[in-house]
């Protein structure tokens, strides 16, 4: 207590006895660490190691009859590593960039071995300790390399799944603009509806490869919750922002109606303190907030294609997938919902001329080419976990943006009250699984 | 804001790109070369370690055994006369439980063991003869020796366990013929058999059987990480080995292979000889062959006596025939020569001892440096 008063008399100066109560702690724990490290073990000594734990993060089938495995030291003592092999069969192996690894360390197995395309294979590696650890690849198929045409091959498939469906859905458009309040609710949560969809898979998937391809060493699961909601703060923030600077830009004093909006809760109203200013600021804000939700949208979902083109560039190297034609058209169809959310919160407010809507589409499709470059040619599990992470943070902070616009369009009246908002958030979701069967 | 985040995509990539390419490039200058034992397999060159159990040698001073000592080396014990004449063998066994030894190029397992080894040593002796063997148990646990053959209930190794720091002595006479495993029979049984508590045990017909090079290889495995699966699988002790170091034999001198099986988890085991046929004597009982065949199956604990010769020089295979144990580490080679027997000569001092009362009315031949396996007649 006498501290805390010390403090409030003198904000700024802190006196040289609260920084002794701030270092006392570490200076407690340094000496714990000494005494721990120094004494080899006869505070708590143990005569058993700890277990050994190898993870298998990668295996990559090379064309010319090598298979290489990607393994780390998740265990949490140093391990050596002592033979490989496949299916269960030993083989000559070599291990690079040695066989000692310590905890977290990665090393590269290379296994000579003819393999056949489309077969699985079970590929183990054996330590000191006699401890087999493996991993099972369903379906060998060539790793993909960074070749020209390769490079062209995911182009073209990040077109397909990623820019084409978002600017088809761009050409509704004009469609979205000539509906009425309803309909157009409908619409808006619609597509709050499907990036809740895209969200949640995204969450989903990311736990799915912390579950199956990485070490509980790294506790990828609550890394994919913490990216998630940093992600959402961060864009929250970056969002609010982008439109305070937009509105200052164009018209200094829409500040004040912001204020005025926020803090209200009955509807704008317009004539209260200076009526022309104010009403300059609602045409300002129903022009620049919906654009900037657009926008918002765009780089979500274009976060989300990223991590969707990391899923199908890694699908394809780690042979999980053989691309057809089939599942390219089911992503397209999946994706052509995203461009409707594109358009739907700039539907009322002015044209927006096309090529603006271009860029917008490029910006949440364009990311799928680069994810399917990255996920094909340099694939890890960790990076894509993040990745995925930071898009379902994406699409929940537009999520909150549609649903913030819609309230206020609305008249602050509430959202859950219209029965159109409920049906379509509904849609949205179904709409969203049932395309989601066809991948 | 689109911008930052491509960025930062592009750092971590070139980052991890760098990283990768910087741990390969470190020690460039020392290359291994690895592979390349198999038809259509490539031979490639690494900057890291091999890991490669069909071509590397665990290193003596480590090893659960040393196989090719193994292959030739039986123990015909300390000799000496009853009052009635019988000859009387005396061996000392010590169990140990404690050690970790190398059972695989790379990899480290508490062995539990008679005299250091896995298998125990080969024990010889003549039917008729008088054997004691002291078991000294050094172990942590308790061990005892259950011989297959005909002995006496309390000799049988089963119901009195040797404790730690203890001794017992095993007496039963050489009956009948043939080639018999011993083990500990301790509880969990499982347990002290595929630690590897055992080996083989010889009864020589008193009419010896003809000249040959002979062998003992056991056939074992280890179940490393506990899981009620071999990990591994040997002739005499270490996958593998007889694959860099093949077994020199003679063109068409006969060899003769007492074969056992002390396969634990997996229900059968078996041997195959490439490019031959053999002889089979099962469990070595009698002097016919059952058998002209180039496979045998065993159980655990079965076991019996091969004979064949080579006609043409070259290398040739064994293996189990089930070819996962022979693909993790149950197969071998012969080198058959057209020359003398030198590599056998060598081997031959510790059978020397075998015969202390009477050395011109044994087989024991100078010139060839070959041993008949008759015992003291």
């Amino acid at each position: 207590m006498e501290i805390e008063e010390g403090n409030t008399s003198s904000t700024h100066r802190i006196s040289k006895r609260t920084i002794l109560f701030g270092v006392i702690p570490f200076i407690v724990i340094g000496a714990m660490i000494v005494l721990l490290m120094n004494s080899s073990g006869i505070l708590f000594q143990s005569s058993i190691k700890p277990l050994p734990e190898i993870s298998i993060e990668k295996v990559e089938f090379s064309d010319n009859n090598m298979i290489v495995a990607y393994v780390r030291n998740t265990g949490a003592s140093e391990i050596s590593i002592a033979q490989a092999d496949v299916n269960d069969r030993i083989y000559p192996a070599a291990i690079e960039p040695g066989r000692t690894l310590t905890r977290l360390e990665d090393a590269k197995v290379i296994i000579p071995f003819v393999w056949n395309t489309g077969e699985p294979y079970k590929i183990g590696i054996t330590t000191d300790e006699g401890t087999r650890f493996d991993k099972l690849v369903k379906s060998a198929a060539g790793a993909p390399r960074p070749t020209v045409g390769q490079a062209s091959t995911f182009a073209l498939i990040g077109t397909y799944v990623g820019i084409i469906p978002v600017m088809m859905g761009l050409v509704w458009y004009p469609f979205v603009r000539r509906l009425s309040p309803n309909k157009y609710n409908f619409f808006l949560s619609l597509t709050a509806g499907l990036l809740v969809f895209l969200g949640i898979d995204a969450l989903l998937e990311g736990n799915e490869i912390a579950v199956n391809s990485l070490a509980p060493a790294f506790n990828a699961q609550i890394l994919i919750i913490m990216v998630a909601i940093v992600t959402l703060l961060t864009l929250l923030y970056v969002s609010q922002r982008l439109i305070q600077r937009a509105s200052k830009r164009s018209k200094p004093d829409i500040d004040i109606e912001y204020k005025k909006r926020s803090s209200s809760n009955s509807e704008p109203d317009m004539g209260t303190k200076d009526a022309k200013s104010s009403s300059l600021s609602v045409q300002q804000r129903l022009l620049i907030r919906p654009i900037a939700i657009s926008m918002m949208i765009s780089i979500g979902i274009g976060l989300h294609n990223f991590g969707e083109g990391l899923a199908i560039g890694a699908a394809v190297l780690l042979g999980e997938v053989a691309l057809s034609s089939f599942l390219i058209l089911g992503f397209t169809l999946h994706n052509t919902t995203e461009g409707l959310a594109i358009v739907a919160p700039m539907a009322k407010s002015r044209r927006i001329p096309v090529v603006k809507l271009m860029i917008m589409g490029l910006i949440a499709g364009g990311p799928t080419i680069l994810g399917a470059w990255i996920g094909g040619f340099l694939y890890s599990p960790i990076a894509t976990v993040i990745f995925l992470s930071i898009g379902a943070g994406a699409i929940f902070q537009v999520v909150y943006s549609i649903g913030s616009w819609m309230y206020h369009t609305n008249g602050s009246k509430g959202l859950l009250n219209n029965h159109w908002i409920i049906i379509g958030f509904a849609s949205g979701m179904f709409v969203m699984y049932l395309t989601g069967l066809l991948v | 804001m689109f911008g930052i985040a491509i960025s930062i995509i592009v750092f971590a990539i070139s980052t991890a790109v760098y990283s990768k390419s910087s741990l390969t490039d470190l020690n460039s200058s020392k290359l291994n070369t690895f592979g390349g034992h198999t038809p259509g397999y490539p031979t490639l060159q690494t900057t890291g370690d091999v890991l490669d159990p069909t071509s590397l040698v665990i290193n003596p001073k480590n090893a659960v055994v040393d196989p090719i000592k193994y292959l030739r080396e039986f123990n015909y014990g300390k000799l000496s006369l009853s009052s009635n004449g019988t000859v009387i063998r005396d061996f000392t066994m010590v169990a140990s439980d404690q050690q970790t030894k190398e059972v695989s190029p790379g990899v480290f397992y508490n062995v539990w063991t008679f005299n250091g080894t896995i298998p125990g040593p080969t024990l010889r002796a003549t039917e008729g003869d008088t054997i004691r063997i002291t078991l000294i148990n050094n172990g942590s646990k308790f061990h005892s020796i259950h011989f297959h053959g005909i002995h006496p209930a309390e000799m049988d190794g089963v119901f009195e366990g040797i404790a730690p720091g203890g001794k017992f002595t095993y007496q039963f006479t050489a009956e009948p013929f043939g080639v018999f495993p011993y083990h500990c029979h301790m509880q969990p049984l499982e347990e002290h058999i595929t630690h590897g508590l055992y080996g083989a045990l010889i009864i020589d017909p008193k009419e010896p059987r003809a000249s040959a090079d002979e062998m003992v290889m056991l056939m074992n495995g280890y179940d490393t990480d506990f899981d009620t699966e071999n990990n591994f699988y040997t002739v005499n002790g270490i996958p593998f080995y007889y694959m860099h170091h093949p077994i020199q034999i003679d063109k068409n001198r006969l060899i003769r292979i007492y074969l056992l099986n002390m396969l634990e988890f997996d229900p059968l085991n078996n041997f195959h000889l490439h490019a031959n046929m053999f002889n089979f004597y099962k469990t070595g009982t009698k002097l016919i062959p059952d058998e002209y065949t180039d496979i045998v199956t065993m159980n655990q604990a079965e076991r019996g006596i091969l004979e064949f010769s080579y006609k043409y020089p070259g290398k040739y295979m064994f293996h189990a025939h089930k070819t996962e144990f022979a693909e993790k580490g149950w197969t071998g080679l012969f080198l058959v020569k057209e020359g003398t027997n030198q590599s056998i000569n060598e081997n031959l001092s510790v059978t020397s001892i075998r015969n202390y009362t009477d050395y011109s009315t044994t087989d024991f031949n100078k010139t060839t440096g070959l041993v008949s396996t008759g015992g003291v007649n």
